[in-house]
C-alpha cells in the first residue's frame, strides 16, 4: 500500500530525509520512531503529497505521487501533527468538509460523520465551534477529518502529542479499529512505548537514516537474548567499562550517574554485576533489570537517550 | 464542480459564524453613506438644531469634525456656534441650546494613536428631535473617522504633523471631504507624489444636474466589493497558518479549485454586503426598484475583480504582514483615483481619465451610469465578460503560484 523508496528530502544543506526505504503493508500498522527533528514529519509530508522529494519514489495505493497525484492522494488520509481544523466551522461541519473533500455526499456522507463524531466523543458536542473545546478535543477532530472517507491508507503523525492519558489509550483503541478494517497506518512517534504497544513493523529513524527496521521481536533478537540491567549512583566509567567487560556485557550507556548495561541470563548475573561493579568503588543507589526494550535498542544503536 | 459549490458554502458558513465581522462589514459602508447622506442630500430642513462646541484640543483632527459639522449642507439643520467651557455649560444647563459638544484636548492625539478617548456631549432634554439628530450625526462621523483611520492612519499623522504645524484655516471654508484632501495635496509630494495632484475636488456646479450623492453612491457600493476582497484574499494565510490549506494540497482536488472558490466566495459576499446597502440607497436616491437585481448582479460579479488583484498580490507577498501592506498601500490611491472616494466627475480630467484604467473605476462606472439612466442594463454588462475574463486569469495566475508556494 505504500511504497517509500530511496526518499530523500533536502532543505539547502540540511538533509532531513536520507535515502530512506521501507512498505506498509494492509491491515498493519508501520511505525516510524525517532526523536524530534529525527524527519519523520517530512518524511509523512513526502508521502501526503505536501513536499517534493528531492530524490527517490513514493507509490501510494499503487499509484507513483509524483506522476499520478490525483490517484495517489485519493486513497490517503492525513492526521498532521499540527492542528489542520477550521476553528469557525462546527465539528460537523468540519468531517462533512473534508469528507466532501474525497468525494463523499449524501447519506453515505452525513453516516461516516455521525458515525466518526462518536467514535471520536464528540457527538454531544458536535454543533460547537472547535474555538470552544479543549486542546485534546481539538486534536480528536483532527484526528476525525483524516479519517471521515475511510482511506485504505492512513498517515497518522504523532497524534498523541498534547492528549491526556485517558484519550491517548481511546486514540489506541481507534487505531487498533482501522487496523482491523484492513487499513494501511503510517504511525510516527518518538514515544517508545506507543511504539512497543501499537505497532507491527518498525523503522528507527535518526537524523533522516533508518538505523534499525523491521518486526518488534527481529528488533529486540538485535540483542541475541541479552536483558539490559540500568543501574543509577556514581561511577568512575574507564574502571566501570573494564568490569562490565569481564563480565562479558556490553555497555550500552555510561555517564557518571547512571549505568546501562546488555548482558546474558540477566536475574541470574545481576549478583555478580553488582559486586563487580561495587568493587570498582562505585557507589549503587537503585538496579533494574528488563527485557531489551526499544528503548535500550535506540541507545544500543545511537549511543544516545531517545528522550534527550 | 460540485466541490467547488461545497467550499463556497463552506466559507460562507465560516463568515456567518462570525457575525460582528460581517455586520460590521456591512455598517461601514452604511455609516459612510449616512454621513454623505446627511452631508450631500440636503432635505428635511425644517428642524433647526443649535449645537454648541468647545474645542480644548484644536487640532486638525478637531478642525476636521468641525469642518463637517459645519458644512452648507448640514447648516441647514445645525446651526453651530463656537464657545467657552464655561459659556457652554452655563447655556446648555439653561436650556438655551440643542447640544454642547466638547472635544477634550488631546483628542486629535488619541485618536491617530487609537487610544480611548471620548467626545463629550451634553443634550437639552426638553428637546427631542435636535439632539438625537446632532448625537446621530456625531457617532456617523466617528464611524467614518474609524474607517479612515483603518485605512489611512499612518497618512493622516502625516498630514496632522504638518497641517498642525503651520495652522488651519477658518472652519466654515468648505466641506471637511474637500478640506483633507486640500491638506493631502499640501504634503503629497511626501506620501503619493504622481497621484495625489488633487488641487480643488469641490464639485463644479455648472456641469452636473444629478445629485451629488447619487455620484457618491457607487464609490461607496464597492467598499462592499473591499471588504469581500480584503478578507478571502487574505484567508490563504489563515489556512496557511491553521494548516487546512495543507489538507486541501493533500486531498485530490485540483489546487485552482481552491482558488476559484474563493473567487465565488467574493462574489457571494460582496452581494451579500451590498445588497442592503443597495436597498438603502435604491430608497434615498429614489432610483426605480427595477434596477436593483441588475445592478447587484453587475456589483456580485465584477467587483471580485478586486478581490483576485489583492489575492494574487498576498500569494507573491513574502508574509501576511507584508502581503497587507502592500495591499492597504496599493488599495488607497487605486479608490482615490478610481472614483471610490471622490467621485469621477469631481475630479481634475486627467485624473479622471485614469479612472478607467483601475479595476474599481471599470466596475463603477457603468454602474453609475446605469443609475443614473445613463444607459440601460445592457449597456452596463457590455463589458461583464471582459471583467470576467480579467479576473479568471488574475485567480489563475494566483492558483498557479500559490500552488508552486505549497509545494516547497
Ligand atoms: N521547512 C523547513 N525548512 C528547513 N528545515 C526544515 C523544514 N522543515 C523541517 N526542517 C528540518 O528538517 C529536520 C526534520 O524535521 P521534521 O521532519 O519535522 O522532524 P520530526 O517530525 O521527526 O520531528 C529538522 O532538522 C528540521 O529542522
Ligand atoms: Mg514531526
Amino acid at each position: 500500500m505504500i511504497e517509500v523508496r530511496d526518499l530523500q528530502k533536502s532543505y539547502g544543506d540540511l538533509i532531513a530525509v536520507d535515502r530512506i526505504s521501507f512498505r506498509g503493508k494492509a491491515g498493519s500498522i508501520f511505525g516510524l520512531l525517532g526523536p524530534n527533528g529525527a524527519g519523520k514529519s517530512t518524511c509523512i509530508s513526502c508521502l501526503s503529497g505536501l513536499l517534493k522529494p528531492t530524490a527517490g519514489s513514493v507509490r501510494v495505493g499503487g499509484f507513483d505521487m509524483s506522476t499520478e497525484a490525483i490517484k495517489a492522494k485519493s486513497s490517503l488520509g492525513i492526521v498532521p501533527q499540527e492542528l489542520a481544523i477550521y476553528e469557525d466551522l462546527s465539528a460537523r461541519d468540519n468531517l462533512a468538509f473534508w469528507g466532501a473533500a474525497y468525494g463523499l455526499k449524501g447519506d453515505k456522507l452525513q453516516q461516516r460523520v455521525g458515525h466518526v463524531l462518536n467514535r471520536i466523543g464528540l457527538a454531544d458536542r458536535a454543533s460547537d465551534l472547535p474555538k470552544t473545546y479543549s486542546g485534546g478535543m481539538k486534536r480528536r477532530l483532527n484526528f476525525g477529518c483524516g479519517l471521515v472517507h475511510e482511506p485504505a491508507i492512513l498517515l497518522l503523525d504523532e497524534p498523541t502529542v498534547g492528549v491526556d492519558p485517558q484519550s491517548r489509550e481511546h486514540l489506541f483503541e481507534l487505531v487498533r479499529e482501522e487496523k482491523a478494517k484492513g487499513t494501511c497506518v503510517l504511525y510516527t512517534t518518538h514515544y517508545m512505548e506507543e511504539a512497543e504497544k501499537l505497532c507491527d513493523e518498525l523503522a528507527i529513524i535518526d537524523h533522516g537514516k533508518i538505523i534499525a527496521t523491521g518486526t518488534l521481536e527481529a528488533l529486540r533478537a538485535e540483542f541475541g537474548g541479552n536483558d539490559i540491567i540500568q543501574l543509577s549512583g556514581s561511577f568512575d566509567q574507564p574502571k566501570v567499562e573494564q568490569a562490565v567487560t569481564e563480565l562479558h556485557g556490553e555497555v550500552l550507556a555510561l555517564a557518571t550517574d547512571t549505568l546501562m548495561i546488555a548482558i546474558r541470563d540477566g536475574a541470574r548475573s545481576l549478583p555478580s554485576v553488582l559486586q563487580s561493579i561495587s568493587a570498582t568503588g562505585a557507589e549503587i543507589h537503585h538496579a533494574r533489570l528488563s527485557e531489551p526494550n526499544l528503548e535500550s535498542l535506540f541507545l544500543k544503536l545511537t549511543g544516545k537517550d531517545l528522550r534527550a | 464542480m460540485r466541490f467547488i459549490f461545497i467550499t463556497v458554502l463552506k466559507e460562507l458558513k465560516r463568515r456567518f459564524n462570525d457575525p460582528g465581522a460581517l455586520i460590521s462589514s456591512i455598517m461601514i459602508p452604511f455609516a459612510i453613506g449616512f454621513l454623505i447622506a446627511s452631508v450631500m442630500g440636503g432635505g428635511g430642513g425644517s428642524i433647526k438644531a443649535g449645537l454648541l462646541v468647545t474645542d480644548l484640543d484644536d487640532s486638525f483632527i478637531s478642525q476636521g469634525i468641525l469642518s463637517a459639522l459645519g458644512q452648507d449642507q448640514v447648516a441647514d439643520m445645525v446651526t453651530l456656534e463656537k464657545i467657552s467651557l464655561d459659556e457652554g455649560e452655563r447655556r446648555i444647563n439653561e436650556g438655551d441650546g440643542s447640544a454642547h459638544l466638547v472635544i477634550p484636548a488631546g483628542f486629535g492625539q488619541a485618536w491617530l494613536d487609537r487610544e480611548e478617548i471620548a467626545l463629550q456631549l451634553t443634550v437639552n432634554p426638553s428637546q427631542y428631535v435636535s439632539p438625537r439628530l446632532i448625537r446621530e450625526m456625531l457617532e456617523s462621523l466617528l464611524d467614518l473617522g474609524d474607517y479612515l483611520h483603518k485605512v489611512f492612519g499612518d497618512e493622516l499623522k502625516i498630514i496632522s504633523q504638518s497641517v498642525d504645524s503651520d495652522g488651519l484655516v477658518g472652519i466654515s471654508t468648505a466641506d471637511f471631504s474637500a478640506n483633507i484632501t486640500d491638506k493631502v495635496s499640501g504634503i503629497a509630494d511626501l506620501v503619493f507624489p504622481p497621484l495625489m495632484e488633487v488641487e480643488d475636488v469641490t464639485p463644479e456646479p455648472e456641469g452636473l444636474s444629478v445629485n451629488m450623492g447619487l455620484l457618491m453612491f457607487p464609490g461607496i457600493l464597492i467598499m462592499a466589493a473591499f471588504f469581500a476582497a480584503n478578507g478571502q484574499s487574505s484567508n490563504f494565510w489563515t489556512e496557511k497558518e491553521k494548516g487546512t490549506l495543507g489538507r486541501w494540497v493533500a486531498s485530490p482536488n485540483a489546487f485552482s479549485a481552491f482558488w476559484v472558490a474563493q473567487w465565488f466566495t467574493a462574489m457571494a459576499l460582496t452581494a451579500l454586503v451590498a445588497a442592503p446597502i443597495m436597498l438603502m440607497g435604491f430608497f434615498y436616491f429614489d432610483i426605480s426598484f427595477e434596477k436593483y437585481l441588475s445592478a447587484l448582479a453587475w456589483l456580485g460579479l465584477t467587483g471580485p475583480v478586486l478581490f483576485a488583484l489583492l489575492s494574487l498580490i498576498q500569494v507573491l507577498a513574502p508574509s501576511r504582514k507584508s502581503g497587507s501592506m502592500i495591499s492597504t498601500l496599493l488599495m488607497f490611491p487605486l479608490l482615490m483615483v478610481g472614483g471610490s472616494f471622490f467621485p469621477t466627475e469631481t475630479m481634475p480630467k486627467f485624473i479622471s481619465s485614469i479612472a478607467q484604467y483601475t479595476p474599481n473605476g471599470r466596475v463603477i462606472e457603468p454602474l453609475k451610469a446605469y443609475l443614473i439612466g445613463e444607459h440601460g442594463a445592457s449597456g452596463m454588462f457590455a463589458e461583464l465578460w471582459g471583467i470576467l475574463l480579467v479576473t479568471l486569469v488574475l485567480v489563475l495566475l494566483t492558483g498557479s503560484l500559490s500552488a508552486r508556494k505549497a509545494l516547497a
